[in-house]
C-alpha cells in the first residue's frame, strides 16, 4: 500500500486561493521542520538545496496539525472559505 | 446582510446539531452554520457513536432512522510488540440487545442526518459558511461574521460548536492556541470489504460490530491504534500525541504504514479496498485542559470546549459533545425567557455540565491524561506482557517458575523496581 497517494482517495473542492500562508524566511531558521513529517497529507516539503519550504494546500485535510505543531509563528493557517477544501464522503 | 436570530450555532457537528434540534423544538429562532457543503463533510472520528441518553430522549426512534453501521458487540484490547499481539477480547451477549451500547457510524452520513432532524424541527441550516469572527455589541458577543460575505449574522446568544481548533472560542478570548502536549492527531484509512468477509474475519453475525484498540501500535511513539467494523468496511488508524510525533521525527504515514504492516494487523486488513483517507485533531488534555466554557453572549460545546477524554480504556467525545450541546440549548432557552445573556446567567451552563456525566467522568479520570504521557505504557509494558506470555507457553527444556515470579522477573528486567513503583502509583491513582 502506497501511503503517499492516500490523499488521492479523498475528495476536495479546491479553492483558487490558499488558506495556508507560509513565511518562508522564518522556516529557513526552523530547527525541527515538524510540519513536514507530521502533516498527515504530506502538504509540506523542505528543499535542502534552496532552503525553502513549499506547501501544497490543495491536499490539506484541514486537521490543523501544522497549525498546532509550528512554534515559530511561520504559519498563517485558517479554514478555507465555505464550501471549499476537503469533502469527506464516508469516514 | 444583517440578519437576526435568537441563537446562532457555529458548527453543525454532533454538539451543534443536537443543540439546534433542542432549540428549534422549543420554538427558538436558531441558525446553524456549517463550513462544509453539508454537515459532516469536514468531520472524522475513529468510528464509534456511544449510547447517549440525550439522543434517545430527543429522537427515540433514531435507531430505525439514523444511518448506523453496526452495534458494538465485541470489545478488544490488544497489546502489540513488533512480533506479537496479546489481546483481551470481550464478546458480550448483553451488548447484543437494545438499547445498544454503541454503533459504528460514518460521520458524513450521521452528522448530515442529525442536522436534518434540526432542520425538520425548524432550524435554519446555512452550509458553505465559514465563521470568521465574532460580532460584539454592548460589551457582549452578539453574532458572527462569515468569511467572504458582507455584514454579520446577529443573535442574542452564540454557541461555539466549531470543533477542536475552535477559532470562535479563541476570538472570544476563552482559550489560546492548542498545545502539542495536550493534542493528538488521528489518521484513518477506510477499507471496503464484502459484508460476509467482515463477519467471518471478526467472528460476527448480523449487525454485530467489533471495536479493537491497540496499545504499542506506534513503536516508541505515544499513541494507539484503532479498528472498527462497519457494515461493509473497516476503519483502521492511529492516534498519536503531537509532542511525541514531533520528537520522533517520523512521518505520520510511516507510522501508519508500520502499523498496517504489523503481522497481526496485516491479517485483519488484508484484501481491503482503500476507500477514503482522513485526519483530525483530538483534544487530549482532559479535565485540566478545559477552558472557560461561557462568556457574555457565548457558550462553547463539544470538542471546542475540550470535552473529550481517554483513560486508556474508554475513548469518549461524541457523547460528551451531544450532551453538552443539549445543556447549552437548555441554558439558552432559559436565558431567552429571562432576556439575560450575561456571563453570570450563562454560568448555568457550566453548572449543568458539572452535574452531568460529562464533567463528572472527566473529573473522575482527571489524572488519566497524565498517564497517557508515560512512555513505558506504550512500548515497554506491551513488551513485558508479551515476554511473560511467551515464557509461560514456551517449551525449551528450562525449568518453569511460578507465574508471579515469572511476571516479576520480566517486569524488573525491563522497568526496574523504582519505575514499577512510580508507574504503578500513577496508573493506580488515575484508574483505581
Amino acid at each position: 500500500m502506497n501511503i503517499e497517494n492516500l490523499t488521492q482517495l479523498t475528495q476536495f473542492h479546491v479553492d483558487e486561493q490558499s488558506h495556508i500562508i507560509v513565511n518562508k524566511e522564518i522556516c529557513k531558521t526552523c530547527d525541527h521542520l515538524a510540519c513536514v513529517t507530521a502533516c498527515p497529507a504530506n502538504c509540506y516539503t523542505w528543499d535542502e538545496a534552496t532552503k525553502l519550504l513549499s506547501v501544497v494546500y490543495e491536499n490539506c485535510l484541514e486537521c490543523g496539525t501544522c497549525h498546532v505543531i509550528c512554534d515559530k509563528g511561520a504559519l498563517d493557517w485558517s479554514y478555507p472559505r465555505g464550501g471549499y477544501g476537503v469533502i469527506y464522503r464516508l469516514t | 446582510m444583517a440578519k437576526f436570530f435568537d441563537v446562532i450555532i457555529v458548527g453543525a457537528g454532533p454538539a451543534g446539531s443536537l443543540a439546534a434540534l433542542k432549540l428549534a423544538r422549543a420554538g427558538v429562532k436558531v441558525c446553524l452554520l456549517e463550513r462544509g457543503p453539508y454537515p459532516g463533510a469536514k468531520n472524522m472520528f475513529g468510528g464509534l457513536l456511544h449510547h447517549t441518553p440525550v439522543l434517545n430522549d430527543l429522537l427515540p426512534d433514531f435507531t430505525e432512522r439514523a444511518p448506523l453501521e453496526r452495534h458494538v458487540y465485541k470489545k478488544v484490547m490488544a497489546f502489540l510488540t513488533p512480533t506479537s499481539s496479546v489481546s483481551l477480547s470481550f464478546d458480550n451477549e448483553n451488548f447484543d440487545n437494545p438499547p445498544y451500547n454503541g454503533y459504528t457510524v460514518f460521520r458524513p452520513a450521521f452528522d448530515k442526518w442529525l442536522a436534518e432532524q434540526a432542520v425538520n424541527a425548524g432550524a435554519l441550516l446555512l452550509c458553505d459558511c465559514t465563521a470568521e469572527d465574532l460580532f460584539r455589541q454592548d460589551g457582549r458577543i452578539a453574532g458572527v461574521t462569515v468569511k467572504g460575505r458582507e455584514g454579520e449574522l446577529r443573535a442574542s446568544i452564540v454557541i461555539a460548536a466549531d470543533g477542536v481548533l475552535s477559532f470562535m472560542a479563541q476570538k472570544a478570548g476563552l482559550r489560546q492556541n492548542l498545545e502539542v502536549t495536550t493534542t493528538g492527531v488521528g489518521v484513518k484509512l477506510l477499507l471496503g470489504f464484502p459484508e460476509e468477509m467482515i463477519n467471518e474475519r471478526f467472528h460476527l453475525v448480523r449487525d454485530q460490530g467489533a471495536d479493537i484498540s491497540f496499545l504499542g501500535a506506534a513503536g516508541d511513539m505515544r499513541g494507539g491504534g484503532f479498528l472498527y467494523t462497519g457494515r461493509e468496511s473497516v476503519s483502521v488508524g492511529l492516534v498519536l500525541h503531537l509532542d511525541s510525533l514531533k520528537a520522533s521525527g517520523k512521518t505520520l504515514y510511516d507510522a501508519l504504514n508500520d502499523f498496517l504492516q504489523h503481522p497481526q494487523v496485516r491479517k485483519l486488513v488484508k484484501g481491503g479496498m482503500p476507500l477514503e483517507y482522513s485526519a483530525h485533531l483530538i483534544p487530549e488534555g482532559g479535565y485540566r485542559a478545559i477552558p472557560p466554557v461561557f462568556t457574555d453572549g457565548l457558550m462553547v460545546a463539544g470538542d471546542a470546549a475540550g470535552l473529550c477524554y481517554t483513560n486508556g480504556i474508554n475513548l469518549e467525545g461524541i457523547n460528551l459533545a451531544m450532551t453538552s450541546g443539549g445543556l447549552a440549548a437548555e441554558t439558552a432557552i432559559k436565558a431567552l425567557k429571562d432576556g439575560d445573556f450575561s456571563a453570570r446567567f450563562l454560568s448555568l451552563y457550566k453548572k449543568k455540565l458539572d452535574a452531568s456525566f460529562v464533567l463528572r467522568d472527566m473529573k473522575t479520570f482527571k489524572n488519566a491524561a497524565g498517564i497517557m504521557h508515560l512512555e513505558r505504557l506504550f512500548q515497554t509494558y506491551p513488551q513485558v506482557l508479551a515476554a511473560f506470555m511467551e515464557r509461560m507457553y514456551r517449551n525449551d527444556g528450562t525449568p518453569r517458575s511460578k507465574l508471579l515470579k515469572l511476571a516479576r522477573k520480566e517486569a524488573m528486567k525491563e522497568v526496574g523496581l523504582s519505575g514499577l513503583i512510580s508507574d504503578g502509583f500513577k496508573i493506580g491513582r488515575s484508574l483505581l
